[in-house]
């Protein structure tokens, strides 16, 4: 019966992320591996979520006031003039939006552009509605993107670039010169940019988050996806979003509707209440995780290994093995399970690149989203091995 | 320690076969025309003539659709002269539902909606105060994305109990934003481009949609007034060694039919003799008022072939919280899980921890919603037939199909646009259910999923101001 599956299911592999989440629950190992925050979401929030559900907010809804607060907020921020009846559809999570906006625009046989090293699933969204993706490598150590290896990249059947900023792995931000390059392309191709934006309100010393679709004529050719769960530490609620011109933003929302027909509603009205948060409570995030950035990089710098990349956004750390050591970053991440009872992430798996470059195994992704206790937690277990001076094979 | 397996395998994706012809297409060609190319696809010729056909109805709905005509420039971008975002050619399937249509009509007009099937009360106390807890709790984040062990363990126990079954948790269920996902999942994670699959006509609409995008070739049996029963020599003719997979709904929406043992039996046969995989949704299976619901897979030999789909919402008029679920043996629920990864990732994660606390609901739940809904549809059915529609008979669901022809009005949308706007009551026009719309369009949908006093409200304004001609 195996035959019955679809080809395209046959090729796919179970969340490498996710197993390795299941791993250290079985060790009760340290998790700095899945990139959820394991402390509360702000109690205000919570609150209106309760408040929803008991004021029978649980029927299938669209809540149109979330519309209404992004376009404010894409005016504020991005000074782009979104209107919100037409150009806004909600989703289940950043995920669903992603998904919708790939099967919206993408037919059998296009392209589409992807940085590599990149998130797992923006590959199997696109190849699943037929698309092929095509990766244009970030070098290293600073993730830079080299401009003519992107026009190269580009071809008559490029559809679509996928661009995730703050960016997951390496917290890298791109910059105006980066995405008027991309832009460029992007106008010179006839391309749409998708955009994954979930990390948008997590930058670092004083770096803003930028949306391409500010750039000259951009905004009529980008789909921005975003959500609520990283800014809010709410990622098991599944409220997101895409922002597009209205003939994309309809098509989004008639293929969410076929997806899966409404995102959470009581959730939606919590949403509303969260997109209204102060400036203040931004500025809290920013800081409180620049603080847990720093902390890790300290932590990270006990043990050997020299950043050489520091994160500008996203709640990631994306670290090179220190010089000396010989192991594959599957083998030491085995090893720092073992040894130190912490868990993060094998950087292998956010290559895909042709490439057969020895880096794509040289790298771990450290998640930082975890409260001061999880953090100290692992910086003592780091501690009590520097002391043991035992473990040759994860201290440097 | 299971480290030593190695499970951190480096996702490889091998390249699907690609579609070669390269394009000579300019980019540059705007939506409109995108649009004409479709002409020859014979499912927008269809579309296309039901709009030419209903005038004034398709005029009232561009009022009010959300579907922005995309070639008139935009008001927040005054500077754009063509569209560079031309979206994909399964888009000519996805136009804005006929539900939100009617609903959007129905505020209009501020007519009584018997159109979409949701409730207008809400759920049960206990499963909304598990939420809360569930939220204050902190289980806030993501959930495992094939469902929280708990609610896994809890829709077993709750098949069991159903069917008989024994099956595996871990292995055999997979949690999805609602059934609609689930469907969606199956399909995509299932069907290859190109493969069979049978719908039974009428159908709800994200099926065709969903099949569309899976790149299926759909096969369609339509199910007839007075008992729509399943014309089995037209089945048997139609099912064949290239069929993939059949979709049974039942209880089903719209007409409430509920598949007989007999049915299922014959279906069940054809379907091992032909290697066919079946997809049941099952959402209603609970609202089944004249027989009891039987699952396809409890059938002999055909649980390792079927998918077996249901959900919350109905059972628990919460459907807007968006808790499905399918069961399926492994190897068919490995690609539904792919599919789903990919969909939405994870799904929301205190509605799992309040809906493993409703599938555990006593007897007695289950019991009294039975009651409640007999209680409402007696009061629909009644008043129906004593405004003089002829009501066919409907088993289970909160749906009953009517034929509307003695008022006078050519078709379903037409006889639908008038009932809203003449006397203020919203019914679906069933033709958007049918491959072909002229099977339907002798027929509407009602819902009784309404509390007691909007149903008699509905009645009695159909009583005063629906006119036989």
């Amino acid at each position: 019966m195996e035959g019955k599956l679809s080809s395209v299911a046959k090729n796919f592999t179970p969340s490498s992320i996710q197993e390795l989440s299941q791993l250290a629950q079985k060790c009760n190992a340290i998790n700095l591996a899945e990139g959820f925050p394991d402390f509360p979401a702000p109690p205000c929030i919570k609150e209106a979520a309760v408040s929803a559900i008991n004021n029978d907010f649980n029927q299938y809804r669209r809540v149109q006031g979330i519309c209404d607060q992004l376009a404010l907020k894409m005016k504020k921020t991005h000074g782009l003039n979104v209107n919100p009846l037409t150009d806004i559809a909600i989703c289940c999570g950043q995920s669903e939006a992603f998904a919708a906006a790939i099967f919206s625009i993408i037919n059998q046989g296009d392209e589409v552009l992807l940085f590599d090293p990149c998130y797992e699933t923006y590959e199997g969204c696109i190849t699943l509605a037929g698309g092929i993706p095509v990766y244009v490598a970030l070098e290293p150590p600073q993730w830079t993107l080299d401009p003519e290896k992107l026009m190269r990249s580009f071809t008559s059947r490029t559809k679509a670039i996928v661009l995730n900023s703050p960016h997951n792995p390496t917290g890298k931000v791109f910059s105006r010169d980066e995405l008027e390059i991309i832009a460029e392309g992007c106008r010179r191709w006839d391309c749409v940019a998708i955009t994954d934006e979930v990390y948008e309100y997590i930058t670092y010393d004083n770096q803003k988050h930028e949306t391409i679709a500010k750039l000259p004529g951009m905004q009529e050719r980008t789909i921005i996806t975003s959500s609520l769960s990283k800014t809010f530490s709410v990622t098991g609620w599944r409220i997101g979003w895409a922002i597009a011109p209205a003939s994309a933003a309809s098509a989004i929302q008639n293929i969410h509707i076929r997806i899966t027909d409404s995102a959470p509603a009581p959730f939606q009205e919590a949403a509303l209440t969260a997109l209204r948060s102060p400036i203040e409570y931004f500025e809290t995030l920013r800081g409180e995780y620049e603080l847990k950035r720093d902390f890790c990089m300290k932590l990270l710098g006990s043990i050997g290994f020299r950043i050489q990349f520091k994160p500008q956004g996203s709640l990631f750390l994306f670290a090179e093995l220190p010089k000396d050591c010989l192991l594959s970053d599957v083998e030491y991440v085995e090893e720092l399970i073992k040894q130190a009872g912490v868990v993060v992430v094998p950087g292998r798996g956010f290559f895909h690149g042709n490439e057969s470059c020895n880096y794509q195994k040289r790298y771990i992704r450290v998640a930082f989203c975890k409260s001061g206790a999880t953090l100290n937690a692992a910086a003592q277990k780091f501690g009590e091995l520097i002391n043991a001076k035992a473990c040759p094979k994860i201290l440097y | 320690m299971q480290a030593a397996e190695c499970t951190w395998t480096h996702f490889e994706m091998l390249r699907p076969f690609c579609f070669k012809s390269p394009s000579t297409t300019p980019l540059f060609f705007n939506f409109s025309k995108h649009f004409q190319k479709g002409y020859s696809d014979s499912s927008f010729f269809r579309s296309n003539w039901r709009i030419s056909n209903y005038p004034s109805f398709m005029a009232t709905i561009s009022s009010v659709s959300t579907h922005k005509d995309p070639v008139s420039t935009h008001d927040a971008t005054p500077n754009i002269t063509h569209q560079p975002v031309q979206v994909a050619k399964r888009m000519e399937k996805f136009k804005t539902t006929i539900f939100t249509q009617m609903s959007m009509l129905a505020i209009k007009h501020g007519a009584i909606n018997l159109g979409q099937g949701f409730p207008n009360f809400d759920g049960p106390d206990f499963v909304k105060e598990a939420a809360i807890q569930a939220i204050k709790d902190g289980k806030n984040q993501y959930a495992r994305g094939y469902g929280v062990p708990d609610f896994n363990n809890a829709i077993a126990a709750r098949f069991k109990k159903d069917t008989g079954l024994v099956i595996d948790p871990e292995k055999e269920v997979t949690v999805t934003s609602g059934c609609t996902e689930a469907i969606a999942a199956t399909m995509l994670g299932l069907i290859d481009p190109g493969d069979e699959v049978i719908l039974f006509a009428p159908f709800y609409d994200s099926y065709e949609a969903t099949l569309s995008m899976a790149g299926a070739k759909v096969k369609c049996i339509t199910l007839r007034p007075p008992d729509f029963a399943v014309p089995i020599d037209e089945l048997k003719s139609t099912i064949s060694k290239n069929t993939r997979a059949i979709l049974i709904n039942t209880p089903h929406n719209p007409t409430g039919k509920m598949f007989t043992r007999e049915e299922l039996n014959t279906i069940a046969l054809l379907c091992i003799e032909n290697d066919v995989l079946v997809f049941t949704d099952e959402v209603y299976d609970k609202l089944a008022f004249e027989m009891d619901h039987i699952s396809m897979a409890s059938l002999p030999g055909m649980y390792e072939r079927t998918v077996t789909m249901n959900s919350l919402g109905k059972t628990f008029s919460l459907t807007g919280w968006k808790i499905g679920w399918a069961i399926a043996p492994p190897h068919l629920t490995w690609g539904v899980r792919q599919a789903h990864s990919f969909l939405t990732f994870a799904t929301s994660t205190p509605m799992q921890y309040a809906a493993t606390v409703a599938l555990q609901a006593p007897d007695s739940y289950f019991a009294e919603l039975k009651t409640d809904y007999m209680a409402k549809k007696a009061i629909l059915v009644q008043g129906l037939k004593d405004v003089g529609f002829k009501v066919f008979p409907s088993s289970g669901t909160y749906f009953v199909v009517v034929d509307h022809t003695r008022f006078g009005l050519d078709n379903d949308i037409a006889f639908c646009e008038y009932l809203i706007k003449e006397v203020g009551v919203v019914a679906i026009p069933t033709s958007v259910f049918y491959l072909n719309p002229e099977d339907g369009k002798n027929l509407v949908r009602f819902t009784f999923c309404k509390d007691e006093e909007t149903l008699r409200s509905a009645v009695e304004r159909m009583k005063e101001k629906l006119k036989k001609k």
